[in-house]
């Protein structure tokens, strides 16, 4: 059974071997002795090589034992995690449809909510507050003083 | 190259112009707000503030980030002190004697001895950063493309052999970096390599929302992991009196001029070296003030000796940090690789060219470094209250603000929607990163140095194919022995480590 180093291992190990097979058809160059090939397969070759001695060392450390280790005292959040990740995904696929401006004000009073549910109608109150700032705010500094265009919804042109 | 006062002079006079003094005021507040409020760090606070000075012209925006660097080292001391919670890894010392202070009844003291010394360590590294970069990027100036390919080896192998508990994983994690650079348009014949054939990989991984999306989103997610623990914001108890005789301090500081001068060369020679930054600095400094120190058994009840140490050495680290990136390129850990990742987007690029083809930009640099100081002190002494009570707003408003700022930093960038999916896709991969145990700072490393890395060492092989020149050529070969070097020690030393048992537990997963 592998731990948490051999699973890395082997992940990084599948991705470099996988890369490395990608460089077989690239062409070789007239103009210096190395092509555009010779860097990438050195970088690979070394990451397949540190991932399988980390597989190693985690297949050794597995047959000696692994060394007890203390659990964190409460048990990490990785409902709230999956809950963010999930909702800053959905953020980034409404940007370009939504625009920035009304996107940010539902992603911002959205995650706010998810993270920690108003029990409270001020509470309710300071969520919209902050999540309209936010957009106004940043879209005010970036546009009007900073020059940078920020994304326009293509489907409300807003 | 010799140190140009008069550039110097001017640097700073036009440094003190409303178009420069309001970024770096501005980077300074962000930067001590930052550096004072637990679970953001400095890195995280540049990233957050480089989109807002993307429109600047390139000192203005250095300016900024010279702010946010200098305000963010002395800000992390204010929680240290007030609440026991270093705001930033460079504080962890401070907490040792600044909380005890402030439990003894003595907050503003803790508070202030902490900034003035912050101030005057930092005042110290200054002038070793403007004395030292010109000699050493001269030196730097005699290195050919095998010198360079050699430096870069070094500094990468020295950051990831350090950071972590395992060396496999910090040399991995360097690996990782170098390998995300090779995708794209080879720099060389332009030719694209690991594509997929798509577009959208065609042009590489682009270095910001890539370094954001992997330590913001690491970063964040481990905070979130913990929300429901600490209830996302710490408790906010009666305000403590913060005022206190500045001269008093400034006199507990200077009358003990050894502890300070001895603090701030351990935190200039910390920043100088790649690997090791200010979150080693201040324990070492404070290691050695206790074992230099006639009354050791007095540390950690809240005497001054232990805040002085770390936070002069703490903040004269940014200026030996400087010094490496002005005259060498090189970052020495996470904080100043998204320094030269600031510098890169601005269009400068550091190195032994800088000084002498961007003059006003290297002095006004210096410049800004050393107006950020005073700064610093003033903008802590201005709010010092409400920096306390903003450090108290919930992470579940945080949070959100700061994903926003970072889909703007990646966006900004280029204005397109690719940046953003670019910083998406790392943000899964910096939180894979960290809850499989690999360190981020080697990454981001390899991820700065992997192009410079390929063309010195394609520029060596073109001049001349006999690889031996790489250990032949005495600086490089130097330099290659010193990271073989490195590396096997730092194999030796958590090998000793391990047998003796002293190693840092890891929480262990089985899949």
């Amino acid at each position: 059974m592998l731990g948490r180093d051999g699973v890395a291992g082997l992940a990084c190990l599948v991705l470099s071997l996988g890369m490395l097979a990608l460089t077989r058809g690239l062409p070789e160059s007239a103009m210096v002795p190395v092509g555009p090939a010779f860097y990438p397969r050195i970088v690979l070759g070394l990451m397949a090589g540190l991932s399988l001695l980390l597989v190693v060392f985690d297949v050794r450390a597995g047959r000696r034992g692994r060394v007890a280790v203390a659990k964190a005292a409460v048990a990490p959040n990785y409902r709230l995690v999956v809950v963010t990740f999930t909702t800053f995904i959905v953020y980034v696929v409404l940007l370009p449809l939504l625009g920035f401006r009304i996107a940010t004000v539902l992603f911002v009073g959205g995650l706010q909510v998810l993270l920690d549910p108003p029990r409270s109608a001020r509470r309710w109150v300071l969520v919209l507050v902050i999540a309209v700032a936010t957009s106004w705010i940043t879209y005010l500094a970036f546009e009007q003083y900073l020059s940078v265009l920020l994304p326009r919804g293509t489907w409300t042109d807003f | 190259m010799e140190v140009s006062y008069e550039h110097l002079f001017t640097a700073i006079l036009g440094i003190l112009h409303l178009k420069y003094l309001v970024p770096l005021l501005l980077g300074t507040v962000a930067g001590v707000i930052g550096g004072a409020l637990p679970g953001i760090t400095i890195t995280m606070t540049i990233i957050m503030v480089l989109p807002f000075t993307f429109g600047l012209d390139p000192l203005q925006g250095l300016a900024a980030m010279t702010g946010v660097y200098v305000g963010g080292s002395a800000g992390g001391s204010i929680t240290a002190s007030l609440i026991g919670i270093p705001g930033t890894p460079s504080a962890v010392a401070t907490t040792f004697d600044g909380f005890p202070m402030t439990r003894n009844g003595e907050p503003g003291r803790a508070i202030w001895v902490g900034v003035w010394a912050a101030f005057l360590g930092g005042l110290l590294g200054g002038l070793f950063l403007i004395a030292a970069t010109g000699p050493l990027a001269a030196v730097a100036l005699e290195f050919g493309p095998w010198e360079y390919f050699a430096l870069f080896v070094f500094a990468l192998s020295m950051v990831a052999g350090l950071v972590g508990t395992s060396i496999t994983k910090g040399l991995l994690s360097g690996a990782i970096g170098l390998v995300i650079t090779v995708v794209g348009t080879d720099p060389i014949m332009g030719v694209p390599r690991l594509t997929l054939g798509t577009e959208f990989l065609r042009g590489g991984f682009p270095f910001l929302p890539v370094l954001i999306g992997i330590f913001a989103f690491a970063q964040l997610m481990s905070d979130i992991e913990k929300m429901r623990r600490d209830g996302g914001a710490e408790a906010a108890g009666p305000m403590p009196k913060l005022w206190v005789s500045q001269t008093k301090v400034l006199w507990e500081i200077l009358s003990r001029p050894f502890l300070l001068i001895w603090s701030t060369l351990i935190g200039i020679l910390i920043g100088v070296l790649p690997a090791i930054g200010g979150s080693a600095a201040n324990v070492m400094a404070y290691d050695q003030a206790k074992k230099f120190s006639r009354r050791p058994e007095k540390f950690g009840t809240g005497i001054p000796e232990g805040i002085i140490a770390s936070e002069s050495s703490n903040n004269a680290n940014v200026a030996g940090s400087l010094v490496t990136i002005m005259a060498f390129g090189i970052p020495g850990d996470a904080v100043t690789a998204v320094m030269l990742g600031a510098m890169t987007i601005h269009g400068i690029q550091p190195g032994p060219l800088f000084i002498s083809q961007h003059p006003a930009v290297a002095y006004g640099i210096y410049a800004a470094y050393l107006v950020a100081l005073p700064l610093m002190v003033l903008v802590i002494a201005a709010g010092a209250r409400l920096w306390m009570s903003i450090i108290t707003v919930p992470k579940s408003i945080l949070i959100p603000v700061v994903l926003v700022l970072c889909v703007i930093g990646a966006y900004a960038l280029n204005n397109i929607m690719d940046d953003v999916y670019v910083l998406l896709i790392f943000g899964l991969v910096g939180y894979a990163l960290v809850k499989l145990g690999i360190p981020l700072a080697p990454l981001i490393l390899g991820l700065i140095l992997g192009d410079q890395i390929e063309v010195n060492l394609v520029r060596a092989i073109a001049n001349d194919p006999n690889p031996w020149l790489f250990l032949t050529r005495p600086i490089s070969g130097g330099l290659l022995v010193a990271s073989v070097l490195s590396v096997v020690l730092a194999f030796w030393q958590h090998r000793r480590a391990r047998l003796r048992g002293a190693q840092a537990e890891e929480e262990e997963t089985d899949f």
